[in-house]
């Protein structure tokens, strides 16, 4: 083996020395030119160049090769006798053999500093990739994010495809990710504890490649367990594979541990869970809430129209109160609904034409009860263009809208509604005469559980209007301005949606023969 | 009221839901019957005459739209279903089943029996064969196949008819755009959306005292289009109490 070995390194260098023998043969042709054109007779000096190449670019042996080289060339040709080995004076001999023992030096100097050059272009290499793979896992939201970032340093580090089987529950396969049975089958049992394997375990797959599994840390579980492809490698190369692989993960198992890894999966993991319960809680809330809150609402209704108390006002009165006040708790509980439905996957719009009036129309009488009070003055242009939108999100949006407008307004005041279309735009404007805005609440105006301060004390709320209208009317394409001209100036938000005219196909002649 | 009681299936797995609808249905003369389970509902319509089911789509056992399609497969027997809010293509998905009309949690009394009985004028119009459907100032003579408004006769498009038609047919009922556009344009057409848009506007300026405010033609956003029952001073139907 060591004979093997070593005939390989000698191969590897061949390329190496036949370019130091050019450079030399090369050199020896200049410095003919170059003596007979200036009539010097020494230049053996020289043939330093092509042993300080040789030494920076393909290492030492071809540097001494080189070296070697020269000397035999200058005492071959530039030497008297020439062309011939021989040399008559001894102060020449004594210039060769200096020649030859500073080209050694300079070949073993320049070899040190390739060395040093290539080690720390490799620590930079390490030192940015371990970079990358600390942002990335302070990035991490989660334990897959996580295994994900250690999958890819490994494979950086190792420069081979390497796959990571996240301990215990969550070893689920990332999609494409592809491994051979064989190889998935051992991993499970590591993954298990039911194999010890230290050192890991090299696996041939169908394919004839060699697998290596071993767990990444044996201390750590939470680490997890890698396969890492070595392909058609003879069994010496697998032999310094593991060896480089045991001393990558040594390496970063401990940057794992130092990074607390360990604890940012298992919180990722907590979190992952307090997330699922939230969402699971949302969930009952809306049923377990919500029906009881239709018995309430339903029953008023029939205890207010009932016979019985046909002549009993103040009871009436008293039923109607149970009836409002489970509406409005049955409005916040779906603003809360909304809320979550936002932040939790998103607001998914169902796109299709629709008629601008038509979700007027129905916010309008969405509202009607709470515009009793308010002196409604409606500005909606005709022929307004079919807007490709989803209605019932955009009708919500504009309810919310016009429910702040009636909550930050005197009873009494004007609330103008608006529809109009320009540039290619729709616009849904709601201005009031209210409490009008600071620049101060403009910039929190669409923030989530942000009401205004000045407010708090004067009407009710979530804070979560505006922001749900926001989300809604993003999720279709557009968003919504507010305009004030200050406290106690009024209000003016506005929807607006890209209206694209042209784009409703003119079918009057085609679809009503 | 010399006719008979009507007779009520009330289909929901909250007893308290159920309770307040016993009440109010027997305030208003109905008789009623009731269901906590699909399984059991099924079994009720079968075993006893109904004139009217109220079917809740949240049931423990089965999906409501299940319920729907299985009375639905032997009985005419007008449906109307309860929902929650924020689900369009599930009462889209309930209507296409067969359901007659839907009405969203929470909901008043008062709304429900408006529903119920535009539900069993239909189909008393539809056992009987009357051709004539009024709605406000409006008049359609489906065997004539005229459109008045306010005595005058109008004069529309074989398409606008055609929508008016399906509509009146139903008329109280939501009808889904997918069925209007099935009935008037072909099967090729149910995705055509804008079609629609633009005809009922079109339709509306020809029926609609004021079409901007319509009054006649109703829009269900998400779902589709009804005509409503009656017009009132206001369209205060759909306010509860």
């Amino acid at each position: 083996m060591q004979k093997s070995t070593f005939l390989a390194g000698l191969r590897q260098q061949l390329p190496g020395v036949a370019y130091t023998l050019a450079l030399v043969g090369l050199v020896t042709v200049s410095l003919y030119w170059i003596l007979r054109v200036t009539g010097l007779t020494h230049g053996s000096a020289l043939y330093l160049i092509p042993v300080l190449i040789a030494a920076i670019r393909w290492g030492m042996i071809p540097s001494i090769v080189a070296a070697f080289c020269g000397m035999v060339a200058s005492a071959f040709f530039f030497f008297e006798p020439r062309y011939s080995l021989q040399i008559k004076d001894p102060h020449e001999v004594f210039n060769l053999i200096l020649f030859t023992f500073t080209a050694v030096v300079v070949s073993q100097l320049a070899t040190r500093l390739k060395h040093e050059l290539e080690v720390s272009r490799q620590r930079e290499i390490d030192l940015s990739d371990l970079y990358a793979f600390s942002r990335r896992l302070a990035a991490a939201f989660d334990v897959s994010d996580i295994h994900a970032a250690i999958e890819d340093h490994l494979a950086a580090v190792m420069q081979r495809k390497v796959i990571l089987f996240g301990g215990q529950r969550d070893g689920a396969r990332r999609p494409g990710a592809v491994i051979p049975a064989q190889i998935a089958s051992v991993v499970e049992a590591v993954t298990a504890g039911s194999i010890e394997n230290g050192g890991g375990q090299a696996v041939t797959a169908d394919s004839g490649e060699v697998w290596l599994v071993r767990a990444v840390s044996p201390k750590n579980r939470e680490f997890g367990v890698i396969a890492i492809n070595l392909g058609h490698a003879s069994a010496d190369s697998r032999e310094l594979l593991r060896a480089r692989v045991d001393a990558v993960l040594a390496d970063a198992t401990a940057t794992l541990e130092r990074l607390g890894v360990a604890r940012a999966i298992s919180e990722a993991r907590m979190r992952a869970q307090t997330e699922q319960l939230r969402e699971a809680l949302i969930g009952s809330v809306s049923h377990e809430l919500r029906t009881p809150l239709a018995s309430i609402l339903g029953a008023a209704t029939v205890l207010n129209s009932a016979p019985a108390l046909a002549h009993e006002n103040k009871l009436r009165a008293l039923v109607q109160g149970v009836h409002d006040e489970a509406e409005r708790l049955n409005g916040d509980i779906q603003n809360l609904l909304d809320a979550s439905r936002i932040s939790s996957d998103g607001v998914k719009p169902h796109l299709e034409w629709a008629d601008p009036s038509d979700i007027l129309n129905e916010a309008l009488r969405r509202c009607q009860r709470r515009l009793t009070e308010r002196v409604l003055a409606l500005d909606v242009a005709q022929d307004l263009p079919m807007v490709r939108v989803d209605a019932v999100l955009v009708q919500q949006a504009l309810v919310q809208i016009i429910d702040n407008a009636v909550k930050y307004s005197q009873s009494g005041s004007q609330i103008t509604i608006a529809a109009e279309a320009r540039d290619g735009a729709l616009s849904l404007t709601v201005r009031d005469e209210g409490a009008g805005l600071t620049e101060a609440d403009k910039t929190i105006l669409f923030d989530r559980f942000v009401r205004g301060q000045r407010h708090a004390g004067i009407t009710s709320g979530s804070g979560l209007g505006l922001w749900i209208a926001s989300a809604f009317v993003t999720a279709n394409g557009g968003k919504v301005n507010a305009v004030s001209d200050g406290p106690g100036l009024g209000t003016t938000l506005t929807i607006e949606l890209p209206a694209t005219q042209t784009a409703v196909p003119q079918m009057e002649t085609d679809a009503d023969e | 009221m010399s006719e008979p009681s009507p007779v009520v299936l009330v289909v929901d797995d909250e007893i308290q839901i159920r309770r307040f609808l016993r009440t109010g249905f027997e305030l208003n003369g109905f008789v009623v019957h009731e269901a906590a389970t699909g399984a059991e509902a099924i079994r009720t319509a079968t075993l006893r005459p109904i004139d009217v089911a109220i079917v809740d789509l949240g049931l423990p056992d089965m999906d409501g739209s299940e319920v729907v399609e299985r009375i639905r497969s032997w009985s005419n027997v007008p449906i109307i279903v309860l929902s929650v809010r924020s689900s369009e293509a599930q009462k889209v998905q309930v209507l296409e089943a067969g359901a007659d009309d839907y009405i969203v949690k929470p909901f008043g009394m008062a709304e429900l029996l408006a529903r119920v009985r535009v539900a069993l004028r239909r189909q008393s119009r539809a056992a009987s064969g009357e051709p004539t459907v009024v709605v406000g100032p409006l008049t359609i003579d489906l065997a004539a196949r005229a459109v008045m408004l306010n005595g005058q006769r109008l004069t529309l498009t074989p398409k606008e008819y055609r929508l008016l038609q399906v509509l009146a047919q139903h008329a109280g009922n939501v009808v889904t755009h997918q069925h209007l556009l099935k009935e008037v344009w072909g099967s090729i057409h149910v995705h055509d959306t804008h079609y629609l848009r633009i005809f009922v506007r079109k339709l509306r300026q020809k029926i609609e005292p004021t079409p901007d405010m319509p009054r006649i033609l109703m829009t269900e956003l998400g779902v589709g289009y009804r005509l409503a029952q009656s017009v009132e001073a206001d369209n205060g139907a759909a306010v509860s109490p």
